[in-house]
């Protein structure tokens, strides 16, 4: 709802939409680089911006069961990773409010 | 008071009707029959020696007691005291002196002329009539040995006021192209009075000018023809005490006084100047009832939340940016009564590939800029068909400003690009890369300057760029970058100043005197949302406004009404604010927009008492004051307000009844309104 700009990250890598070229985080809010989406390799982040956020559901990983949402880029709406709400094994709560970025759909953008 | 008897011979003939005891005050019921043009000469030219000859003790002490017989000459009327009335601190003679000032004025020659005759008071020495005539009529010699006998306070002063006559003379010979004479008051008045050389100077380089039109425009001078006479008078006053000279239109500049006094008291002022809003027999206040806050119109057309407003120049017509990609061009007839007015889409601008953010009427109103993301569109607003699209900038165009020439325009972007174009679309220049973001910019309408605000990029490290959870607008969560305003000269580009401000700033509007900016600022860590105004020249905080919500979205404001007096703002609580802007006292707090975020407002340049909001709720409102046919009555703000409250049902249709205007069930007049409405 309303009228708001595009966020811009300030950094020594930032990794944007490789379509769009949008900033949605920086390598300083990586936290881990082991992770496995759709396409291949994706990044755990602490924190990024300009995404729109899906409807949650409940998927079953390698890790086990976890309530997550499919993130968009804000800009050209493409599918970027998902965000954890929720982990159900105890051992996995470290990944909730985080967010997975899949390596193959980022760029690096300056 | 009339003249009752305009065929009676010019002699002087007063009926007097005193009563000194009771004071001045009670002096009434003089009449005179006078035949008008021997009268004026006759009451200029004796003006003083009627006064003071006749005026004698003898004549006065005839005021005694009740007067009313018919004399051919005039009786001095002797007072008490010397004040205007017995606890007045006004000085009688002052004040006769500006009414015998205002009367000639005007061409009351004959009644001037019985005042000072009547009172024993002259509006001023015959030397100083005689200085002011010389100075008129360009008689340079004896308005030098005149202005000898006009009490300057020392010689330092009067070589002043000599240097000022002889410029007039000097420039008026050079006008006549007596350069020979010109030459010898250059050389022998102005030369010798020790002034500045680079003053000197310059007057030596008039004599270069190639015509007398040329060295009207170089000198700043109007000739003799023009006003450099009378303006010459003004600044010789400077030198001439004001009790020997009184200052031109003195009375007149006290009443203006009283009038701008007034008028900053008027907190809902919004009437022109003139002298049916402003008489003299009361003290002026404009009628809070015929402020515009009441929704007149819904424009029902956007299928997306509507993101900015701007009307034409000739406030017929708003053309309104919404989410829905597309732009539409309103046409109001904002002169028209609301009832039989009908606003419909004149054209609805499609082709836009994203949301659109901008709109910018060209100074004729020909030509419709939009923007959305990094396209800038320019419509033809005849034949609503698209006439180019440019692609110059490479991130979000956030702004788009029209020169005010109306030669060409500027856009500013988030790509920090800064980019001149002409009105067909070429490009003229660039500024290269801005230190900010560029999240809105204007130019200052006296054409020197651009004011541009806008923000850093949000540094790398910390939770500083952590998402907000619920919808995925992150430009809420806590930031720190440093937002900026860089105000820019116009001809040379370079920033002329920084100024830091927390929390980003959403809107930038400057004032028709290009003095000040208005602008919005999101909150930031403890720093609340705000609207600033700033001060350009003095380069501070004039004024906040406070009250309304502005969190993660654009919200812009506006200057509105006569003058600029108020200033008004969208909100994120779906409510319309309306401040006063040299006071900062919230005016009102306007709901009726459906949940989301009222976006913009525009106030329409034509008419003082009608502006516009726009909506997430996908509607433009268009406010006016209440229709007087059903209003009327003096407790006019409960009934709009019982208005709101009992009607409750959501959007209706796009033409309304003042009184049946649609309210936002949640978002009613709740605590904020309730308290702050005056």
């Amino acid at each position: 709802m309303g009228m708001s700009y595009r966020r811009y990250l300030n950094g020594a890598r930032i990794y944007g939409c490789s379509s769009c070229k949008t900033h949605l985080a920086t390598i300083h809010s990586m936290i881990s680089r082991a992770f496995h989406g759709q396409h291949g390799r994706a990044y755990l982040f602490d924190g990024v911006v300009n995404v729109i956020e899906g409807e949650p559901n409940d998927r079953v990983m390698t890790t086990g069961n976890h309530t997550v949402r499919d993130i968009y880029c804000c800009k050209c709406g493409q599918t970027l990773g998902w965000k954890y709400d929720r982990a159900y094994e105890a051992s996995q709560k470290y990944k909730e409010g985080k967010f997975i970025l899949e390596r193959n759909l980022l760029v690096d953008v300056q | 008071m009339r003249l009752t008897e305009p065929d009676q011979e010019s002699a002087v003939s007063v009926q007097l009707d005193t009563q000194p005891e009771a004071g001045p005050s009670s002096v009434a019921g003089s009449s005179n029959g006078y035949n008008g043009s021997t009268a004026k000469q006759n009451g200029y030219s004796n003006s003083y020696t009627n006064g003071h000859s006749k005026a004698s003790p003898t004549d006065a002490t005839n005021g005694g007691g009740r007067l009313e017989t018919q004399t051919t000459s005039i009786t001095k009327v002797s007072l008490p005291g010397s004040t205007l009335y017995d606890d007045s601190y006004v000085d009688r003679e002052e004040f006769v002196r500006l009414i015998i000032q205002s009367l000639r004025d005007v061409g009351y020659i004959e009644s001037a002329a019985t005042l000072e005759a009547e009172s024993g008071y002259t509006m001023e020495s015959p030397e100083v009539a005689e200085f002011r005539r010389c100075i008129l009529d360009a008689d340079w010699a004896r308005a030098n040995a005149a202005l000898m006998r006009l009490g300057v306070a020392d010689d330092e002063r009067l070589w002043e006021a000599k240097f000022l006559i002889s410029q007039q003379k000097y420039l008026e010979l050079l006008e006549a192209n007596k350069i020979t004479t010109a030459l010898h008051v250059l050389r022998n008045e102005l030369a010798p009075m020790n002034v500045d050389p680079d003053q000197l100077h310059a007057l030596s380089s008039l004599m270069m000018c190639s015509d007398p039109e040329d060295l009207r425009q170089r000198a700043g001078w109007d000739g003799a023809s023009g006003h450099s006479r009378r303006r010459l008078l003004g600044n010789l006053q400077r030198y001439i005490p004001s009790s020997v000279m009184i200052p031109q239109r003195r009375f007149a500049t006290l009443l203006d006084q009283a009038r701008a006094y007034q008028q900053s008291l008027c907190l809902y002022h919004n009437a022109p100047s003139n002298s049916r809003t402003f008489s003299l027999y009361t003290d002026h206040l404009c009628d809070k009832n015929a402020f515009p806050r009441v929704t007149t119109a819904i424009l029902e057309v956007h299928t997306d939340e509507v993101w900015n407003l701007e009307w034409s120049h000739s406030g017929n017509f708003l053309a309104s940016a919404s989410k829905d990609k597309t732009a539409i061009i309103w046409r109001v007839e904002h002169d028209k009564d609301p009832s039989i007015r009908d606003i419909s889409p004149q054209f609805i601008l499609r082709d836009h590939p994203y949301p659109v953010g901008c709109v910018a009427w060209s100074l004729d109103d020909s030509i419709l800029l939009t923007s959305a993301e990094h396209f800038i569109k320019l419509w033809n607003t005849r034949t609503g068909l698209c006439v180019r699209s440019l692609e110059a900038h490479t991130d979000v165009v956030t702004a788009l400003a029209w020169l005010p020439d109306g030669s060409g325009f500027i856009s500013g972007g988030l790509d920090r690009k800064i980019i001149l174009w002409d009105a067909d679309g070429k490009q003229r220049d660039s500024w290269g890369q801005s230190p900010i973001r560029v999240t809105d910019l204007t130019v200052t309408p006296d054409f020197t300057r651009l004011v541009a605000v806008g923000m850093y990029d949000v540094p790398a490290s910390g939770p500083g760029v952590t998402a907000t959870p619920e919808n995925g607008n992150q430009s809420g969560a806590g930031r720190s970058a440093e937002n900026r305003v860089i105000v820019y000269d116009l001809l040379t580009k370079q920033p002329q100043l920084f100024i830091p401000v927390d929390g980003e700033l959403t809107s930038v509007e400057v004032s028709d005197d290009s003095r000040y900016a208005l602008i919005n600022r999101a909150p930031e860590a403890n720093a609340p949302c705000e609207i600033h105004l700033w001060d350009l020249e003095s380069e501070r905080v004039a004024r906040r406004y406070l009250g309304h919500k502005q969190s993660k979205h654009v919200i812009r404001s506006c200057f509105g009404g006569v003058d600029g007096t108020f200033v008004a703002s969208g909100s994120e609580d779906a409510i319309v604010y309306i401040w006063h802007r040299d006071t900062g006292t919230l005016l009102e707090a306007l709901p009726g927009h459906g949940p989301g975020s009222v976006n913009s407002v525009a106030w329409n340049p034509q008419n003082e008492r009608m502006f516009a909001s726009c909506s997430d709720d996908h509607t433009i409102r268009i406010w006016e004051a209440p229709p007087t046919n059903i209003m009327g009555v003096p407790d006019a703000e409960e009934h709009s307000r019982q208005a709101h409250e009992a009607d409750g049902k959501g959007k209706g249709k796009s033409r309304e009844r003042w009184d049946g205007q649609a309210t936002g069930t949640s978002y009613g007049l709740g605590s904020s309104s309730g308290s702050t409405l005056l």
